[in-house]
């Protein structure tokens, strides 16, 4: 007989929310890619399709009210306008607000957005990513999660569509599955960062170098995204 | 009645003095000129509606309409009206030599070694931090930012470019309340630092000094990094202070003409 410990039983259900939230994000995606089925390529973003993304963004950020930002970002080399480029909207108390990058190279708040690992890894692979805790300095300026999905048009790799999370916010998510293992334990990410952390052992943006002889890495099944959770058996 | 104010000494009554509406209202002109000019707010950018602004500074609709009213005299914002209205940055303020030489001369050198102290003890701490936090990955751009103030040679972009730097090592520390301090430390100082009223300052060891502290936290030496940051820092404390003695104090020969 087997029996289920708290940590295996937490690694699934954080796994579950999360591949939850990884589902409605690639619909999100796809939502916005039908924007261009049969069209030209590269691709061209017209101001209608900005307000469609608008809507779509809104529409994500209602229905999870966890993101405090969703919206969309497209490779350079896949739009033919460098309008629409970037299209993130943050959730305000009333209605979203577009958030306003400087995307000169050599800018001052340069956002060099093709070179934020969830854009890279996203483009790189075909697949969800997921990048964080990070501050986000140059963007909301809150310390944040970003998950994205690719957005494929035409089998092509366009950009990326995802959400924003905060820090703050995921804890209050992952806290009670976490809570419920005896001892510390932490949820961490693909460069071994705590994201979560169940006591003051392991503290959020702390990496783990090593592995504790107590402990040991319980994969989360969340495909593509590398996350685990450390804790003892 | 007992007097309050008898009991309390010289420092705890500066502490209860009543905050002028005037006051208030220039600080809010200090603290839009000081973002924009740190590349916070950029020209062209919507500063949010008056209501949410004045509930967020905290004063009176009236106080905060009298600083807008000082922004736009000055050039730095302009207000349209309208459905895509608002109050927008148009210039980046021009901090005017005589800006820089009233700051040189009402600051004083205790003052100035103390936003050093300040800056030292958080910069430790954040160099520390990012040694422990940073990724291999994100060093690449702490090295890019590390030679920001050879790229150019207009001071305010040096400025703007030493400032960026020091910001980045607390992202890399992963720390938002340690990079609301260096950006409120940044802006206390940079401006001074590298304005031509002040002493020419040789950009190329700037950036050299740079270049070691990052390179320190790409190798993980703790103790490395903060040596050469604090040391960083007490160059730019000297730097200050040799440009206030050249300014407030002039040296006889300055003098004769």
């Amino acid at each position: 007989m087997t029996t289920t410990t708290p940590a295996v039983k937490a690694a699934k259900e954080i796994a579950a929310w999360t591949n939850t939230l990884g589902t409605d994000i690639d619909k999100f995606a796809a939502q916005t890619a039908a924007l261009w089925t049969n069209g030209p390529s590269p691709l061209k973003v017209s101001p209608r399709d900005i307000t469609a993304l608008e809507s779509m963004s809104k529409e994500f950020l209602g229905e999870h009210s966890f993101a405090v930002g969703a919206g969309v970002i497209f490779s350079a080399e896949a739009i033919e306008n460098p309008d629409g480029v970037l299209e993130w909207w943050t959730a305000r108390t009333q209605g979203i607000e577009k958030l306003e990058f400087d995307l000169t190279p050599g800018g001052e708040r340069f956002y060099d957005y093709q070179n934020m690992p969830f854009f890279t890894s996203a483009s790189r692979t075909g697949e969800r990513s997921m990048w964080g805790p990070y501050v986000d300095y140059l963007g909301l300026d809150e310390y944040i999660l970003t998950y994205t999905a690719p957005i494929q048009v035409g089998g092509k790799f366009a950009g990326v569509a995802g959400c924003d999370i905060r820090i703050r916010k995921l804890e209050e998510i992952f806290m009670p599955a976490l809570r419920a293992i005896p001892g510390d334990a932490a949820l961490i990410n693909d460069s071994r960062r705590v994201v979560v952390g169940n006591s003051g052992a392991y503290l959020v943006g702390e990496r783990i170098r090593y592995i504790p002889k107590d402990k040991q890495l319980f994969p989360i099944e969340a495909p593509h995204l590398g996350l685990s959770l450390l804790s003892s058996r | 009645m007992e007097s309050f104010l008898a009991s309390t000494t010289a420092f705890q009554a500066q502490v209860y003095r009543a905050l002028p509406e005037t006051e208030r209202s220039e600080a809010i002109v200090n603290r839009i000129s000081k973002a924009i000019a740190l590349g916070l707010l950029k020209v062209g950018e919507r500063l949010p509606p008056e209501t949410a602004l004045s509930e967020m500074f905290g004063v009176a609709p009236s106080t905060l309409r009298e600083a807008l009213s000082d922004l736009r005299d000055q050039g730095i914002v302009a207000t349209r009206r309208g459905r895509s209205g608002g109050t927008f940055v148009v210039k980046q303020p021009f901090t005017s030599a005589d800006v820089i030489k009233k700051w040189f001369q009402d600051t004083s050198i205790a003052e100035i070694r103390d936003v050093g102290d300040e800056h030292a003890a958080i910069a430790a701490a954040t160099v520390r931090l990012a040694c422990e936090r940073a990724e291999p990955h994100e060093i690449n751009r702490l090295l890019e930012l590390a030679r920001g103030v050879v790229m150019t040679d207009k001071s305010e972009l040096q400025a703007r470019a030493d400032s960026r730097f020091h910001i980045e090592l607390a992202v890399l520390a992963q720390s938002p309340r340690l990079t609301n301090a260096e950006i409120r430390l940044q802006a206390e100082t940079v401006q001074a630092l590298w304005a031509p009223e002040s002493l020419t300052r040789n950009p190329e060891q700037v950036a050299a000094e740079h270049l070691a502290l990052a390179r320190a936290i790409a190798n993980d030496a703790p103790e490395d990094a903060q040596q050469l940051v604090l040391e960083h820092i007490r160059h730019d404390v000297h730097h200050l202070v040799d440009a206030k003695l050249s300014l407030g104090y002039p040296t006889d020969q300055q003098e004769r003409p």
